[in-house]
């Protein structure tokens, strides 16, 4: 006997009315300009804040003392390795913790039993800040990349499983019936039906675990590390110098922006013409 | 031969308040060619018997054969049809009446003329670049009607396909599957929980109880082979509905009762 689900009170719905369909792009549109607006108008403030002598050039100083040494840094010969230090341990980061994430979510799925004695862990995991196991990595490995890739692979993986598995078990388990009907191997089911089925998910999965990979690359660099953004931050930090700090925190935000951004129109592209469930 | 003759099958499984019997018993035949519904009180096992058809569910005792040879598993010639939209949202039309025939890895072009003929059967040229999303209920069910014929099964099992769309579509779907019938003559095997619409299409009807599920009457329609809706009104197609509900009533009222009175009762099947 097969248990019925009721399909998703979502998917009932009728043809969309073709003007609808124009507005997300709109509503793309806006959301861009606000968030340059937002970012413009912090910049103002923080502008006058120090021209008005609110607070002391050394703790934030003005965005035009900033915003040239950036430029100038940008251009400069000593930031490429770091830059790249960076964003090597970023992309190795998110392709093992991705890949790693998807064949352990796909396994506890398999394996319905496994999952469920290691779920409650795996949930634990993301109260945990790992980076406190950041010194444990640096004594197993060595003060190097591969400590903080090793980390940051393990932060990403978590929600990647999580959002695998979850994603997985939501699938409408009468796609899964149609599979077996029209005689799908176990590799077709997986990855022409379950996976394409639990995308949402997985995607939203992966967004939040590159994210968690940016934030524990540039924290462990910022903790011990010879070179990288963080290391930077760091080092001017502790050099009380105000301007090439923040210069490189910007460099840092853009390049977040820039994550988000680039990882939001992937999923947009992913996910079109589906419904949202 | 095409038929489908099922053998003393039994289906059973443990429920939470134990074991469920949910078809016992069962022996008929579907004829070549022919079109039999089953209708039944929900909860009765005709989802589960049609399961076990498909070969998707191995039955407790007993066995099904379909063309003569034993069900063991799920077979490319036996098209099945879900009462959920089974359609897949991240596919287009076309795409979701092909992409059984590319799990068949049958040649491009023949893929494509083939879905195209589907699609255009059921009545759904011009939409085959649009998503599930544009579509409506009855639509989409179109669809999933179109990809099982593509596949040009000889048999089609059908599980109460249109049963979550209204009213008016279902009268409208029913006839177009009369329609693709009279065209294609498959083998059909049709679960519904409506007397008329199992009286509209088939040529017999089989009568499934409560749990236990056993056919405890079986109808021979004969009315027109070409009949359409308007046969609804006939004193013939009357005394045929008396006699399906008569049966049926008992039933009903049997399993409702026992299915208020152990409230934990087991897996609901449709």
């Amino acid at each position: 006997m097969t248990v019925r689900t009721k399909p998703p009170a979502s998917r009932k719905a009728t043809a969309l009315p073709k003007a609808r369909r124009t507005v997300p792009g709109l509503i793309g549109a806006v959301s861009i300009a606000a968030t340059v607006g937002w970012i413009v108008l912090g910049g103002i403030l923080a502008e006058a804040g120090v021209r008005a002598g609110w607070w002391e050039p050394d703790v934030l100083p003005a965005p035009s003392e900033i915003l040239p040494v950036t430029a100038e840094l940008l251009r400069s010969p000593d930031f490429a390795p770091d830059a790249l230090r960076t964003l090597q341990e970023l992309v190795f980061s998110c392709l093992f913790g991705v890949a790693a994430g998807l064949i352990v979510g796909v396994g506890f799925w398999k394996a319905p039993g496994v999952g469920r004695v290691f779920e409650p862990y795996l949930v634990s995991f993301y109260a945990v800040p790992l980076v406190l196991f950041y010194p444990v990595s640096i004594v197993l490995i060595g003060i190097n990349q591969w400590s903080v890739i090793t980390l940051a692979s393990i932060m990403t993986a978590v929600p990647v499983v999580l959002n695998t598995w979850m994603g997985l078990r939501s699938v409408p388990p009468v796609y899964l019936r149609l599979a077996a009907s029209i005689r799908c191997s176990p590799a077709q089911t997986l990855f022409r039906v379950a996976m394409p089925a639990a995308a949402p998910y997985v995607f939203a999965g992966v967004r939040l675990g590159v994210v968690y990979a940016l934030i524990g690359t540039i924290a462990m660099e910022f903790t011990t590390a010879q070179a990288g953004l963080g290391y930077q931050i760091r080092y001017l930090y502790e050099s009380f110098d105000a301007v090439g700090m923040y210069a490189y925190i910007v460099v840092v935000l853009g390049a977040s922006v820039l994550l988000t951004a680039v990882l939001e129109g992937a999923e947009r592209l992913l996910l079109r013409r589906r419904t949202v469930r | 031969m095409t038929g489908i003759s099922i053998h003393e099958l039994g289906v059973a499984f443990s429920a939470k308040d134990g074991r469920v019997i949910a078809v016992d018993g069962v022996t008929q035949e579907v004829p070549e060619r022919g079109f039999v519904s089953i209708v039944g009180p929900s909860g009765c096992g005709k989802s589960t018997l049609l399961s076990v058809i498909a070969g998707l569910y191995a039955p407790t005792s007993g066995h099904v054969e379909v063309g003569g040879r034993r069900v063991t598993g799920p077979d490319r010639a036996v098209g099945v049809m879900f009462q959920e939209d089974s359609t897949l949202p991240w596919k287009t039309v076309l795409e979701n009446v092909r992409f059984p025939l590319q799990v068949a890895k049958v040649p491009k072009s023949e893929q494509l003329t083939r879905a195209q003929q589907a699609i255009d059967l059921v009545g759904l040229g011009g939409f085959e670049r649009r998503h599930p999303a544009e579509l409506s209920g009855g639509m989409r069910q179109r669809v999933a009607l179109a990809r099982t014929l593509a596949m040009r099964p000889s048999v089609m099992l059908m599980d109460e396909p249109f049963a979550a769309l209204d009213q008016q579509t279902r009268l409208l779907l029913g006839a177009e599957v009369l329609r693709i019938w009279r065209e294609t003559h498959q083998t059909v095997l049709f679960v519904t929980h409506d007397i008329s619409e199992a009286i509209l299409l088939s040529q017999q009807v089989w009568v499934m109880s409560y749990r236990p599920g056993r056919i405890i009457d079986v109808v021979d329609v004969d009315l027109p082979e070409d009949r359409d809706a308007s046969v609804v009104a006939t004193p013939a197609f009357n005394a045929l509905q008396n006699r399906v509900w008569e049966v049926l009533q008992a039933e009903s009222m049997r399993g409702f009762a026992q299915e208020n009175a152990v409230p934990a009762s087991g897996v609901p099947a449709s």
